[in-house]
């Protein structure tokens, strides 16, 4: 069981971090992860409705990627192809890890009913109200594509870094409820829960592309680090917020983030950055509602 | 027959070539006029990413189906363009990140205006308009197939005719979906039909032109589509496209033709 990881992968200060290889991340991009899930194991496990819950919005966010797909590409990004063919492969492995996240939802979800008469005490997960139907969060894409204009390449940088910012933010999550699981994992249902999740959290930390390449855009050019603040100060946190309801991304952002340690550990990674100062990392966490 | 997203996310792979002998290519390299197409061909993989982003300005993006096909069609078009990129890599043309960059930075304002329009065309239609994306990328993947088709039967290159198959397999359900979500959306709405008919009829040009030179399109379309098979190609996507409910007697392949000069 890991910390997050989030500062462990930041490029350490004065240190070039060698380019991306995307090709290669492309290469091995990771599929389905559904051989791997013990559901059985998990759906016994009599995790708590806290959890549960927490799965069921990290899944939502996981699947958003279209949303900040479509707000990246109507700007200058679209053009940078070496960025495009990361995101290309990056969604398709946040696709499975979301995937993977549902089913053990649903696993979960059907052994209480199954297990259950009482209909309250087994309110699903995926009730309505939980996964709020999608909305679109903020700006829309004219609006984006508009401000693209005059932001032109250097915007790429200050995507790159809300894409890193939100890998900090979701590892958190993940990290607390990898520790969790871990803390009660002689039950081998909690022992399948650390398993998957630190399976995802493995996938993930293939996205070090977000870190490299937006350390060494926001290095080179003032413009974009000043471009990353506003974009980091102004988006709604975790990515992809306008497919779940406020209370759920609430109670996201309060469980990544619940106290002053894990505050730190987000604002360590944020400031890592370079250009990034306090105030955008102040914008994070209250956006977060952490 | 209903498309079974569950089968084809589970089932979607990038297209390998790993086992193909492409040094064949050094022994007997394609013509020159052959490698233009491909690399046309492979802008084309290359900027679905692009085509992509009109397609997420609509509402359609959100639907659970249509995000994951959008997901997969991407990395298995990406690797199309891989592979048609190997191949040209063999007569020592490199089509790398920074040439399609710079191809890219090179299509100036309209580019950056279509997320726009489309935008702008998605809110005062509406949800129909996602039946003219369907429609269109329909129309867009039929071609495709058929290009792949044609140039593997004109070239005669073992090796390129399997890979040319390989990567047309893939497409085939690209056609799939984009049908399945077509025919459905047109039938329940004559707005969606007239508004579908309208689209293609009036703006819709072979996939690529938009991002290539009017000769270079030309010089495809004569490549592959030109003579009587040629024209019967094109005779069979005009058949599959106005076949869909609202679309009878279009024939925006032929009639595409036509306008490049592609003698028939």
């Amino acid at each position: 069981m890991t910390q997050s990881v989030g500062v462990g992968r930041t490029p350490a200060a004065g240190s070039e971090p060698a380019p991306f290889d995307v090709r290669a991340f492309a290469r091995t991009a990771q599929g389905s992860l559904r051989a791997d899930l013990d559901l059985d194991a998990m759906a016994r496990a009599g995790i708590s409705h806290e959890v549960v819950r927490t799965i069921a919005t990290l899944a939502e966010l996981e699947g958003a990627t279209m949303e900040h797909l479509r707000n990246v590409l109507v700007t200058p990004t679209h053009k940078d192809a070496r960025v495009t063919a990361f995101l290309v492969s990056w969604a398709y492995e946040k696709y499975w890890i979301a995937d993977a996240l549902r089913r053990i939802v649903t696993a979960i979800d059907d052994a209480i009913a199954s297990e259950s008469t009482d209909a309250a005490a087994h309110a699903s997960t995926t009730d309505a109200g939980v996964i709020a139907p999608r909305t679109s969060a903020g700006r829309g894409p004219i609006r984006r594509a508009l401000a693209g204009f005059a932001q032109g390449p250097d915007v790429v940088g200050a995507h790159l870094a809300l894409g890193y910012v939100d890998d900090l933010v979701l590892d958190l999550a993940y990290a607390r409820l990898e520790a969790d699981a871990a803390a009660e994992a002689t039950d081998r249902g909690n022992a399948a829960l650390v398993d998957a999740i630190a399976r995802i959290r493995a996938v993930k930390t293939r996205h070090s592309a977000f870190a490299d390449e937006s350390a060494r855009r926001l290095a080179a050019s003032p413009r974009a680090a000043r471009l990353a603040r506003r974009e980091l100060a102004r988006s709604a946190w975790p990515l992809g917020s306008g497919s779940v309801a406020t209370g759920d991304r609430e109670a996201l952002g309060r469980f990544a983030v619940p106290d002053a340690e894990a505050r730190a550990a987000l604002a360590r990674g944020i400031r890592s950055l370079p250009g990034i100062d306090d105030r955008a990392v102040a914008a994070v966490v209250r956006r977060l509602g952490a | 027959m209903a498309f079974d997203i569950d089968r084809y996310t589970a089932t979607s792979v990038g297209v390998a070539w790993s086992d193909l002998d492409l040094e064949a290519f050094r022994r007997e390299p394609l013509p020159e006029s052959s490698l233009r197409t491909l690399r046309y061909m492979a802008d084309v993989e290359y900027h679905t990413v692009c085509y992509t982003r009109d397609l997420l300005t609509t509402p359609s993006h959100r639907e659970a189906e249509m995000s994951a096909f959008m997901t997969m069609w991407n990395r298995e078009e990406f690797w199309h363009g891989e592979a048609l990129a190997a191949v040209l890599a063999m007569h020592d043309i490199t089509v790398d990140y920074d040439a399609l960059k710079a191809n890219r930075m090179k299509l100036g304002w309209k580019d950056r205006l279509d997320p726009i329009k489309q935008s702008v065309l998605g809110g005062l239609v509406g949800h129909d308009f996602v039946a003219v994306h369907m429609s269109w990328g329909a129309a867009n993947e039929w071609s495709a197939i058929t290009a792949y088709q044609r140039m593997a039967e004109l070239e005669e290159h073992p090796v390129l005719a399997e890979l040319l198959r390989r990567i047309a397999k893939q497409e085939a359900r690209h056609v799939a979906f984009y049908t399945s979500q077509a025919r459905e959306r047109l039938a329940a709405s004559t707005k969606a039909q007239k508004v579908t008919r309208f689209a293609l009829s009036r703006f819709w040009a072979p996939v690529g032109s938009s991002i290539s030179s009017e000769d270079d399109v030309r010089h495809v379309m004569t490549h592959l589509m030109s003579g009587a098979e040629g024209r019967r190609a094109a005779r069979k996507v005009d058949e599959s496209i106005s076949g869909m409910p609202g679309l009878a007697g279009l024939t925006i392949v032929q009639d595409a033709l036509d306008r490049l000069g592609v003698a028939a």
